[in-house]
C-alpha cells in the first residue's frame, strides 16, 4: 500500500490521531501567532493610512481574513460531513463538528469588526444589507450545527444530523460570495483577487496575505485541539486514554 | 477625525474571540484527560477498600 494512503488510514485510529494532534497543535498555533504578529505589525505600523478612510481601513486586515475563514471553514465542515456520511469515518465526524465553533468564532469576528468599521464609514453599526444579512444567517447556521450536535445524546447520530445541516447549508456560501453582485449592496464589491489584479494598492497587500496565512494556521491548531478533546471524550474509558492521561500527568 | 478607538475596539474583538476559542478548546482537552485519570484511579481505590473490609 502507498505510504501516504497507509498513514492516512492509520490516522483514522483514535490513539494515533490523539498523538498526532498533541504533537502538531503547538506548531500550528505557534506559526499562526508568529505570522499574526508580523502581519499586525505591518498592518498597524508600516502600511500608510488610506487617503479616504484614514486609519479605519486597518480594520480590513482582521475583517477580510476572518470573513474568508468563515466561508472556508463552513465548506470544510460540509466536506468532512459528506465524507463521514458516505464512508462512515469517525474521525471525519469529529473534525466536522470541531470546525463549527471555530467557524462561528470567525463569523462573529467578521460581523463585529465589520460593524465597528461601518459606524464611522457608513454612519451605522448595522444595515440589513444582503452581504451582512447572509453572513448573519451563516452565524445562525453554525450555531444550529453546534446546537444539534449537543442536543442528541448519541455522538454518532448527533454528528450525522448536524453534518446533514452543514451539507445543506453550503448552498448559502455562493449567495454570500455573490450577494454584492446580485443585489444593490452597501457593502463594497470584490477588491482583492487571488487570480488577477487587485484594485487595492500592492503596498497594502503584504499584511493581508500574512494575516490570511496566520488565520489558516491558527485554525489548524484550534481544529486539532477541539478534535482531540472530542476524540478523548468519545473514547473515555478505553485503556489508551487512561495511559495518555497518565503520560500527560507525568510530563 | 481619529479612528483610533474603532481600530482598537476591532483588534480587541479579534484577539478576545480567537483567544477564547483556543483556551476553551484547551480546557476541554484538560478536562477529558482529568476525567480519564480519575476513572483510571477509581478501581484501585475500590480494591483498597475491599482489603480493609476483608481484614
Amino acid at each position: 500500500m502507498n505510504r501516504i494512503v497507509r498513514w492516512f488510514h492509520q490516522l483514522g485510529s483514535p490513539p494515533v490521531f490523539d498523538r498526532f494532534a498533541a504533537r502538531w497543535t503547538p506548531w500550528c498555533l505557534g506559526i499562526g501567532a508568529v505570522l499574526m504578529a508580523l502581519g499586525l505589525w505591518q498592518a498597524l505600523f508600516v502600511v500608510p493610512a488610506d487617503y479616504q478612510q484614514g486609519d479605519s481601513f486597518r480594520i480590513l486586515y482582521i475583517h477580510v481574513p476572518s470573513a474568508w475563514m468563515s466561508l472556508f471553514v463552513f465548506a470544510l465542515m460540509a466536506a468532512y460531513s459528506a465524507i463521514a456520511l458516505i464512508w462512515r469515518i469517525k474521525l471525519c465526524e469529529i473534525l466536522a463538528m470541531a470546525c463549527a465553533p471555530i467557524g462561528a468564532a470567525f463569523t462573529l469576528i467578521t460581523l463585529l469588526t465589520g460593524s465597528i468599521w461601518g459606524k464611522p464609514m457608513w454612519g451605522a453599526w448595522w444595515d440589513w444589507d444582503p452581504r451582512l444579512t447572509t453572513e448573519l444567517i451563516l452565524l445562525f447556521l453554525y450555531l444550529g450545527v453546534i446546537g444539534l450536535y449537543q442536543a442528541i445524546d448519541d455522538r454518532r447520530s448527533a454528528a450525522r444530523a448536524a453534518g446533514l445541516l452543514a451539507i445543506v447549508g453550503v448552498a448559502l456560501l455562493p449567495v454570500i460570495r455573490y450577494s454584492v453582485d446580485w443585489w444593490n449592496s452597501l457593502h463594497q464589491g470584490q477588491s482583492i483577487r487571488l487570480l488577477g489584479e487587485s484594485s487595492i494598492d500592492a503596498s497594502m497587500l503584504l499584511p493581508l496575505w500574512l494575516m490570511v496565512a496566520a488565520t489558516k494556521f491558527w485554525f489548524a491548531g484550534s481544529l486539532l485541539l477541539r478534535a482531540r478533546a472530542d476524540n478523548l471524550r468519545r473514547e473515555a474509558g478505553k485503556d489508551w486514554v487512561g495511559r495518555q492521561a497518565g503520560v500527560e500527568e507525568g510530563a | 477625525m481619529s479612528y483610533l478607538g474603532y481600530v482598537v475596539a476591532a483588534y480587541a474583538v479579534f484577539f478576545i474571540v480567537l483567544l477564547w476559542d483556543v483556551l476553551a478548546a484547551r480546557w476541554q482537552v484538560r478536562r477529558a484527560l482529568r476525567q480519564a485519570r480519575a476513572k483510571r484511579q477509581r478501581p484501585r481505590g475500590r480494591a483498597a477498600a475491599d482489603v480493609e473490609l476483608v481484614r
